[in-house]
């Protein structure tokens, strides 16, 4: 199957969300800007994140999901893949409504990737990603392998997650839970994209 | 780094009384805690009296959940000089194994205050969080079920259980136990709208009629809870666009939805006066209610 490329911006922000919420599960979807190209990589420039209670109920993931879509056409994005973290560190395997909802992503796109965050791995002496990816096969979610899954410039991006976690920025990340409890945070996270920007371009310029 | 006095200028009274204010309110804000009780119970232990043996419990159970284990060591230590044969000392030392991952000490040592005190509601959670954590969900939901028939009264048990059955999606018996929370709690909004929401996910049109009601309801108890309005506008949609429905019923829930996709645009343009950061989250609810309304009719 086809290469996975990781932005910065998608990582750091799906890094923070689990961070913001140690001891909650917590999920989002994985978006791409860039026109797929037939059979090309497929390129997660951005991410959403999504819900930190309550993963399981139907109407808020509905609700959120139709959002989602309504304004990636409105940028010209496009729902490619979904991103999970489980409340117990130690488990990173996908849940069935993990299962659930990267299906119905996948009839939307076909190269569609299921992202499991490692708990395990998350502490900042960790030098591999934390991350776990899965691509449909048939009808079935396997193991992709890793050498199709792409993080450009991984150290610089470790360190920006980190940094930005040491300084309390990942309080500033707003999921759309967050955003029912208070409409006036945006879950686009602006001010999060930003900030990322900010520290990635001097370290590597082109992200 | 600057110590909290300093940073914020506060004198230690205000200190401890953020403390008691956290305590109060039940807040698991763990890593304030561990900042300003580190830093009150180091320079003015002294000078706090009785509260100071509170103050490092709650500062300890604070250090757990931050993988402080010297600070919580620092905290077991003094209480168990003042409290040696203490169960509530006993039930801390527990919750430090657990924090190491020694689920097995941590059970035994939660048995042994069972032993003496089969009372002891505190031990008897701790055995079932230590259930849960190691993913037991099954046993756990087992052996809560023993404890709420001794102890049918338990709110946090309830609501527990039925967290532990929508993770399982056992949404029949998580209604269940939010039926159970709504009786002894009917003016809670909250419990509602998540038994709206379970009700929602269950399917089937008597369902949602059930749960269009409840997020109603839900609404009534707190008009500015956002997901039961949400809810209102989704399921009384879907229940109009069902094939089943007679005239009546869905005419009376086309004007349900109006009126909630009516009232969600109002609280988006309220939110978005004088702000620019939530303009492209508005710019997506008010299309999609656009184009749920064009489906719908």
């Amino acid at each position: 199957m086809g290469e996975v490329e990781l932005s910065c911006r998608a990582y750091v922000k799906m890094y923070l969300h689990a961070c913001l919420f140690p001891r909650c599960a917590v999920n989002g979807l994985l978006l791409s800007s860039a026109s797929p190209g037939g059979g090309a990589a497929v390129c997660v420039t951005d991410c959403v994140p999504l819900l930190h209670s309550h993963l399981s109920l139907a109407p808020i993931t509905q609700l959120a999901l139709t959002q989602v879509d309504v304004w990636c056409s409105q940028t010209q994005q496009r729902i490619v893949g979904y991103y999970q973290a489980n409340a117990c560190a130690s488990d990173s395997s996908p849940t069935s409504c993990a299962l659930k909802i990267a299906d119905k992503i996948s009839e939307q796109f076909n190269n569609a990737v299921l992202l499991m965050i490692d708990g395990g791995k998350m502490s900042p002496d960790d030098r591999v990603p934390p991350i776990v990816m899965y691509e449909r096969k048939d009808t079935r979610w396997i193991l992709k392998d890793k050498h199709t899954i792409m993080l450009r410039q991984w150290e610089e991006t470790r360190a920006i997650a980190n940094q930005m976690l040491d300084s309390g920025d990942h309080t500033l990340l707003v999921d759309f839970d967050s955003h029912l409890d208070d409409i006036t945070k945006d879950w686009t996270n602006q001010k999060l994209n930003n900030k990322i920007l900010e520290l990635a371009s001097p370290a590597n310029g082109n992200v | 780094m600057a110590s909290v006095s300093e940073m914020y200028d506060v004198g230690w009274e205000e200190m401890r009384d953020k403390l008691r204010k956290w305590r109060e309110d039940n807040s698991r804000n763990s890593e304030q805690i561990v900042e300003v009780g580190e830093e009150l119970i180091g320079e003015h232990g002294s000078k706090l009296g009785d509260d100071v043996w509170i103050i490092y419990e709650q500062v300890m159970v604070a250090a757990l959940d931050c993988s402080r284990d010297d600070l919580a060591m620092t905290c077991l230590q003094e209480l168990r000089r003042q409290f040696p044969d203490s169960h509530r000392v006993k039930r801390l030392s527990g919750m430090r194994l657990e924090a190491l991952e020694r689920y097995d000490e941590a059970t035994k040592s939660y048995e042994s205050i069972l032993q003496d005190d089969p009372t002891n509601t505190g031990a008897r959670k701790r055995k079932i969080s230590i259930l849960k954590a190691q993913g037991k969900t099954t046993e756990a939901i087992r052996e809560l079920n023993e404890y709420l028939e001794q102890f049918v009264g338990d709110q946090e048990a309830w609501h527990e259980l039925s967290e532990l059955y929508i993770s399982e999606h056992d949404y029949g018996k998580a209604a269940f136990c939010l039926e159970e929370l709504m009786m002894s709690n009917p003016h809670n909004h909250l419990y509602c709208e998540q038994y709206a929401e379970v009700k929602y996910t269950q399917g089937g049109l008597d369902n949602l009629e059930l749960s269009r009601k409840y997020f109603a309801q839900a609404l009534r108890l707190n008009n500015r809870n956002m997901r039961a309005l949400f809810g209102l506008y989704m399921s009384a949609s879907h229940i109009a666009a069902s094939p089943k429905v007679g005239a009546k019923v869905k005419k009376d829930n086309i004007k349900y939805a109006a009126w909630a996709a009516n009232q969600i645009n109002r609280a988006y343009k309220l939110a978005g006066r004088g702000t620019k950061e939530n303009k492209c989250s508005v710019k997506a609810v008010e299309e999609m209610l656009e184009t749920m309304q064009i489906t719908m009719s």
